[in-house]
């Protein structure tokens, strides 16, 4: 069983049970045999009674019936009787027994024997005899029966009130478990949504945040995500080094092959081969930073660091092509997103504009009432028709293949946004005519920059 | 026009050289980053190709180094990395252009003259004066129509003679630019370069004014 809150009722059901069935066992014979000790006394009063009316009146036995005047002896089967015998054969019976008789004495003792038989009308009777000297010398047996109907409604009722009590209890007691469980798991619970929204937390999870007993598992979460970033930074920069170590010596090849080619020797083959490999690799190392991402945790960009550097590295850039560049962004913003990603998303982008522009270029930041960043990169180039577009996103997809670049500049930046949850849109921009990019990029609200 | 290139990997840097060199501009290759620090701060280079990955000190340090010594040559940055990151800390750190690994040289060879040409305050591609057109783009010099062969080092002080028109320039600094950092220089070779040039291209073309240098009067 995975479920602590199910091992918790689970729990608390098997408890209430034990304790159902112990208590109601302990507290039950408990209450039954101080019940069935009050019966009896009762029974041995009425035969005291009984005793004492024969001693009073064994010279006139005729008034028996009314010195043992209790009226439930008058009532016909009413479930209280008594019977008188003398040792000579002669019977007095109570007006409640009707025709009916106890059953005989068995022996002399003048012991009080008690024994249950059946009554008048079937009923389970409990009855006491005792044969008795009165003062005159002779022998009397003086016996009183009581009906057991009461004594078994009483245990009845005595055993619904007790299931009632424990069956109560046992609910307070499952509600308890639940309650508990809620409490404990509190903590854990918090530490779930901590660890989905964990795109907020920059520094880790607040460990202080946590009880003692959860704490080291938030520690251990922790070093596992800071290891989840040391690892994504380390396969980053392995890649970067290969596509270093790999690209250097492609530029020699190109430039041996480019010479050779002005020769006149044949090897536009070779030259489309090695053009085949750049582009495999730009579009490898392209996926793999796209891959990387899902798992990045913990990651924002300040924009007015990364867009500040971007508008100085394009100023320049346009200023080398004759044409503009300008961005306009409201200070203090920060995206969910790694720096190097939104600048690779940026810079292919940008890129682009730049190639495709007649002479301006724009950037336009803003920040949408949900909290997300609405960043647009527009153009006065051609722009791309309405049913190129979806076309243009798909890698290695050159619209044009007149200017040059790899055809991925799109592509990575659809996947890269994509990968950080954002969205990315292109139209025709209405003011400058060209094309224009949208993203949605979400918002890191942690530690907002002031 | 005088380039560095600071390149650790001795072939690309050969082949850059050869290309570059062949186009007319007289070059000088640094194979590490103090070395192209040192070239750069005491040489008067017109660009400096400057990799971002070299040895001893890397491209970007150097690039600042540079620039915060107020230095103002055009520098081109050469990556190998895809990142932008790489770039735009380059461009960010004054760099003028960038290109990525693998290149095409030609597209190498055409920023170069861009930046040259963007220092010169010069627009087109193409200089003209009286009769003569300089195309930069191929070093084809023509006179009424008709090309003229000229040698390397004719081309090397006609085309920064052109792209200082207006200006008047020494023979030293003439000399600072045409000839390589550990090359012969004779600045009285210069005066021979340029009585050639006035012999294939007319006399008008470069003015001498005694004791300071040749200029080109404003060019259309």
């Amino acid at each position: 069983m995975t479920s602590l809150r199910a091992r918790a009722v689970t729990g608390g059901i098997l408890w209430a049970v034990a304790i159902i069935v112990l208590g109601l066992t302990g507290v039950s014979s408990y209450l039954t045999s101080q019940t069935q000790a009050r019966f009896v006394e009762v029974v041995e009063t009425r035969h005291s009674q009984a005793v004492v009316a024969v001693r009073n009146n064994s010279d006139t036995t005729n008034d028996l019936v009314l010195a043992i005047g209790d009226l439930v002896y008058q009532v016909p089967l009413s479930g209280q009787y008594w019977q008188v015998e003398t040792a000579d054969g002669g019977l007095y019976v109570s007006p409640s027994l009707g025709d009916a008789r106890l059953p005989r004495p068995v022996g002399r003792s003048e012991d009080l024997q008690r024994r249950e038989f059946a009554g008048p009308d079937g009923e389970a009777l409990f009855g006491i005899g005792q044969w008795v000297t009165v003062s005159d010398g002779s022998l009397w047996h003086v016996q009183v029966a009581s009906s057991l109907r009461s004594f078994e409604e009483e245990q009845v009722v005595l055993r619904n009130t007790l299931l009632t009590a424990f069956a109560f209890v046992s609910f307070i007691g499952v509600l308890g478990a639940l309650t508990q469980v809620a409490v404990v798991l509190q903590p854990l619970n918090k530490l779930r949504q901590d660890v989905s929204g964990r795109w907020e937390h920059e520094d880790g999870l607040e460990v202080a945040g946590y009880p003692i007993e959860v704490a080291p598992l938030v520690n251990d979460i922790n070093t596992l995500m800071e290891r989840n970033r040391d690892i994504m930074r380390r396969s980053r920069r392995q890649a970067a080094d290969l596509a270093h170590a790999i690209k250097t010596p492609s530029a020699i090849m190109r430039n041996e092959l480019d010479n050779l080619k002005m020769e006149g020797a044949e090897v536009q083959e070779a030259i489309d081969a090695l053009d085949r490999l750049d582009a495999q690799l730009k579009r490898s190392f392209a996926r793999m930073r796209a891959d990387g991402t899902d798992s990045t945790v913990g990651v924002a960009t300040n924009l007015d660091t990364a867009l500040g550097r971007m508008e100085r590295a394009f100023q320049a850039l346009a200023r080398n092509e004759g044409k503009t560049f300008a961005a306009t962004y409201p200070q203090g913003l920060r995206v969910r997103m790694d720096q190097s990603d939104f600048e690779e998303v940026m810079g292919n982008l940008l890129d682009n504009a730049l190639k495709w522009a007649a002479s301006d270029v724009q950037l336009d930041v803003s920040e949408r009432d949900d909290g997300q960043i609405m960043i647009t990169i527009a153009d006065d180039g051609p722009g791309i028709p309405k049913e190129e577009i979806a076309k243009a996103t798909q890698s290695g997809q050159r619209l044009d293949t007149s200017m040059p670049g790899t055809g991925l500049g799109l592509a990575i930046a659809h996947d890269l946004i994509h990968a950080y949850g954002g969205k990315i849109l292109l139209a025709r921009d209405e003011v400058l005519g060209g094309l224009a990019v949208h993203m949605r990029l979400p918002f890191a609200s942690a530690k907002r920059a002031d | 026009m005088r380039i560095l290139i600071a390149e650790d990997e001795p072939v690309l840097a050969s082949q850059l050289k050869k290309t570059l060199m062949s186009e007319g501009l007289t070059v000088d290759v640094a194979v590490d980053g103090a070395e192209a620090q040192y070239l750069g701060e005491t040489e008067p280079y017109d660009v400096i190709i400057l990799d971002l990955g070299l040895p001893i000190r890397d491209g970007l340090t150097v690039l600042k180094n540079l620039r915060s010594g107020g230095n103002d040559t055009s520098i081109l940055i050469l990556t190998a990395r895809n990142d932008w990151t790489d770039r735009v800390d380059g461009l960010d750190a004054g760099a003028d252009d960038y290109l990525t690994k693998p290149f095409h040289m030609a597209e190498l060879s055409a920023r170069v003259r861009a930046l040259i040409r963007r220092k010169a305050g010069k627009a087109t591609p193409v200089f003209s004066k009286d009769d003569v057109t300089f195309d930069t783009r191929t070093n084809q010099v023509m006179v009424n129509g008709i090309p003229t062969n000229l040698t390397s080092q004719e081309i090397a002080v006609l085309s920064y003679l052109f792209h200082n028109s207006g200006r008047l320039v020494s023979r030293t600094e003439l000399s600072d630019h045409i000839y390589q950092h550990d090359g012969d220089r004779d600045s009285n070779t210069i005066a021979v370069f340029v009585n050639r040039l006035r012999k294939k291209l007319g006399s008008d073309l470069i003015e001498t004014v005694r004791g300071r240098g040749y200029v080109i009067k404003a060019t259309a």
